[in-house]
């Protein structure tokens, strides 16, 4: 009990630090609303808002503005996914993939305003859940991780990579390990981080610091956007809005389980290492439509079925910043992002971060939560002339903010010729349907897992068991194995014929 | 996926693969530089192989360059081997090819040529005109205008100031700001009752000019070039005749 009154009184504290700051308003107003906008705008992603954000507010504002404008965008973002999906029939972002599968036939049907009430609705409560489980286990894994050692840690960030490269890969899965390795192998090239030995640098003094993850995240997310985005496209037809925007009270009351099963589904699946908002509204989905009485009518326009994926999405948000906080491993691509945002503020997130950065940070996806439900329901038609808005108009310009963004981080050309090298790099994996979450994620985990793994094999003067003797380590070990294994085509079979004999 | 985009793909597959092997192979080549067992660095002994900064590095690309021959077996099975020569196979179109080579143009050219050497303002206002004006409608014979005119700028730029001691220098802010009048005026004459593109040179004007000063007054950061042919006008008004207005 005491444990619950200390949190509470810390999060108070925190929460009315932030609201008697009128500059908490300006940059959490700026931030959902550009959040938003991101979301809506077909072509640009939740992790693109938080990165270019991370450009122009990472280093140059105090942590806590810094924090607001980054969180206000991620929260603001995958709530603005929604707009497109149910108006044009268009995910914004991935995360809203699910959401257009009712959200279309329902505005069609000419109740379009309802369901974009209930949407906000449903991502607000989403957003909340996230944030109360945040803010509940990340204390009881902060002291449980007190236990975590280097070969836990090594086994976790490894853990992530492959857990990211298995369930974000479109089609092959060890597309999304190559792209894993790829991101660690890029983590590799400067000094390394025991013996300040030079590692692929070419004799280029530049590359003797590492890949900067600022340029990095740009590269991964906005070029290949910025190339796939620059062709011709009709505007789609927006469907017409009628209806009410603000929610009926009755309505949310019956759907009230429907929201809170998804927005505990959304935050375990976003506290899975790596794994992002997209699979939290597929995942839900799925489960609203085996265990709803209406599953036949997900897909066909079902308030249910819109609201599965839209509360596990933003739910997936505060879930994501638990491993991110607790072991400094990030739960999604936009919480990758973030992690460069505590990168470049010398903040390492994990069992040694500062409890009082987890309060505020709590407290303020408890205000952009906020601010996200009422620019929702009362601001909602600005935000559907933006969707009319051409590609072709909007993405030169993000050009130049990541360009803008990129440089002024590092400080250098340098970082620019890096952002373009691992820009095209990026395009071409995309092409070729590798996932680009996991090799972003391996750039940020590499020297995690670079330093971790050698300190654990010093330590123990090179006894591998090191890494199954510990017990976390060995549960960690069998993951890996097993994860690694599910995939042999001999195992793909077991579990086949497992399934069609239980079926 | 239909049967046709998967075959494309693993075409794709087949290439990508041998791609991967030969870049994981050459960097584990490279990963024998470093000493692996009883190497001396800095006077720190690195004689034991867990002490060694290649121990990590080795396994990620003995991994990589194991998958890389999975995918490449896979390819081959599912027929990318056969298809891999053919243009249906890979899925070569022109069009989308000319779309491609002229972004990759136009972005090289940017990053490479005009932003260190040029006004930021300027290159950018080029930039935008340049990829609005050329992928708006999806004319290829517009992506080729766009592109050229951002490569003579950017090959101007580099060519008569490559060293980084010539950067401030302000000639190429001159055939960058005419590159991007004429590409204006070329554009504005096919815009007719186009909208898009008649918006266009506001934005190209008032979107670098907002973010460079947000960036270099607003969050006082380094900005590209500061001593250019705009910006140091910009930056001396402001500092000169703005700020003391309310300074003072």
């Amino acid at each position: 009990m005491d444990f619950v009154l200390s949190q509470l009184a810390g999060f108070g504290g925190a929460f009315a630090a932030l609201v008697l700051d009128p500059l908490t308003y300006v940059y959490l107003i700026i931030s959902v609303f550009l959040g938003i906008t991101f979301g809506a705008l077909p072509g640009l992603t939740a992790t693109l808002a938080v990165t270019i954000l991370t450009g122009f507010f990472g280093n140059k504002i105090p942590l806590d503005y810094s924090l607001i404008a980054l969180l206000g965008a991620y929260v603001g973002a995958i709530y603005g996914g929604s707009y497109p999906s149910i108006l044009l029939n268009i995910p914004g972002t991935a995360a809203s993939a699910a959401t257009a599968m009712d959200g279309f036939p329902l505005a069609k049907a000419g109740r379009g305003g309802e369901a974009l009430g209930l949407t906000t609705t449903a991502s607000f409560i989403g957003t909340l859940i996230g944030t109360i489980a945040l803010l509940v286990f990340v204390w009881v894994l902060l002291l449980l991780s007190q236990n975590i050692a280097s070969p836990e840690k090594a086994l976790l960030a490894l853990f992530g990579i492959l857990l990211s490269g298995t369930l974000m890969s479109e089609d092959l899965v060890i597309k999304g390990w190559i792209a894993g390795l790829i991101g660690l192998a890029m983590a590799m090239v400067g000094l390394d981080p025991l013996l300040s030995e030079p590692r692929y640098t070419f004799g280029w003094s530049y590359m003797l610091s590492g890949f900067q993850v600022v340029p990095v995240l740009m590269g991964a997310f906005a070029i290949p956007q910025i190339i796939e985005g620059m062709r011709h496209m009709k505007v789609g037809q927006v469907a017409a809005l009628k209806g009410r925007i603000l929610p009926n009270a009755r309505t949310i009351r019956k759907h009230l389980p429907t929201i809170t099963r998804s927005g505990v589904i959304g935050t375990g699946v976003g506290a899975l290492p790596g794994v992002g908002e997209d699979v939290a509204g597929w995942v839900s989905y799925g489960v609203g439509k085996s265990v709803s009485k209406e599953g036949e009518k997900f897909g066909k326009g079902s308030l249910e079925g819109l609201l599965c994926s839209e509360t596990a999405n933003n739910a997936c948000i505060g879930g994501a910043l638990i491993p991110l906080l607790v072991l400094g491993i990030p739960g999604s691509p936009p919480a990758a992002a973030l992690m460069g945002a505590f990168k470049i503020n010398n903040i390492i997130p994990g069992p040694t971060i500062d409890p009082e950065i987890i309060l505020r940070v709590v407290a303020i996806m408890v205000l952009a939560s906020f601010t996200m439900f009422i620019m929702g329901l009362f601001t909602a038609r600005i935000f559907i002339k933006i969707l009319q808005i051409p590609q072709v108009v909007f993405l030169p310009i993000v050009m130049v903010l990541t360009t803008i963004g990129s440089f002024s981080v590092g400080g250098g050309i340098n970082d620019l010729y890096l952002m373009l090298g691992v820009g095209f790099v990026a395009y071409f994996l995309n092409m070729l349907k590798f996932p680009i979450a996991p090799l972003v994620i391996g750039v940020i985990l590499g020297g995690l897992f670079d330093e971790t793994l050698r300190r654990s094999l010093l330590i123990s003067g090179g006894d591998i068991m090191v890494f199954a003797s510990r017990p976390v380590a060995g549960v960690l070990l069998l993951l890996n194995l097993a994860l690694i294994a599910s995939q042999f085509p001999i195992m793909k079979r077991w579990f086949g014929r497992l399934r069609r004999r239980n079926a | 996926m239909n049967n046709d985009e998967l075959a494309t793909l693993r075409a794709r597959d087949f290439w990508g693969a041998l791609v991967l092997i030969a870049v994981s192979a050459f960097f584990l080549v490279r990963t024998f530089d470093i000493p692996l067992w009883g190497g001396n660095r800095a006077g720190v002994s690195s004689a034991s192989w867990y002490n060694s900064a290649a121990i990590v590095p080795l396994g990620i690309f003995s991994a990589m360059l194991i998958l890389s021959f999975v995918l490449l077996l896979i390819a081959i099975r599912a027929g990318g081997a056969r298809d891999a020569m053919t243009a249906a196979g890979i899925g070569w179109n022109s069009d989308e090819a000319i779309r491609f080579s002229t972004i990759g143009v136009i972005l090289f050219f940017f990053i490479a040529g005009l932003v260190p050497r040029v006004d930021f303002i300027a290159c950018s206002g080029l930039l935008i005109t340049a990829l609005t004006f050329g992928y708006h409608q999806g004319h290829a014979r517009r992506m080729v205008i766009s592109a050229t005119v951002v490569s003579l700028c950017g090959l101007y730029a580099l060519i008569a100031h490559l060293p980084q001691s010539q950067w401030a220098a302000h000639d190429d802010d001159v055939v960058t700001l005419l590159g991007w009048a004429a590409l204006t005026f070329v554009m504005l004459r096919a815009a007719k009752s186009d909208r898009v593109l008649k918006i266009c040179p506001v934005i190209a004007v008032i979107a670098p000019i907002i973010l460079v000063c947000a960036m270099a007054f607003g969050f006082r950061q380094n900005v590209p070039n500061r001593g250019s042919l705009i910006f140091s006008k910009i930056e001396y008004h402001y500092y000169v005749s703005l700020r003391p207005l309310w300074r003072s």
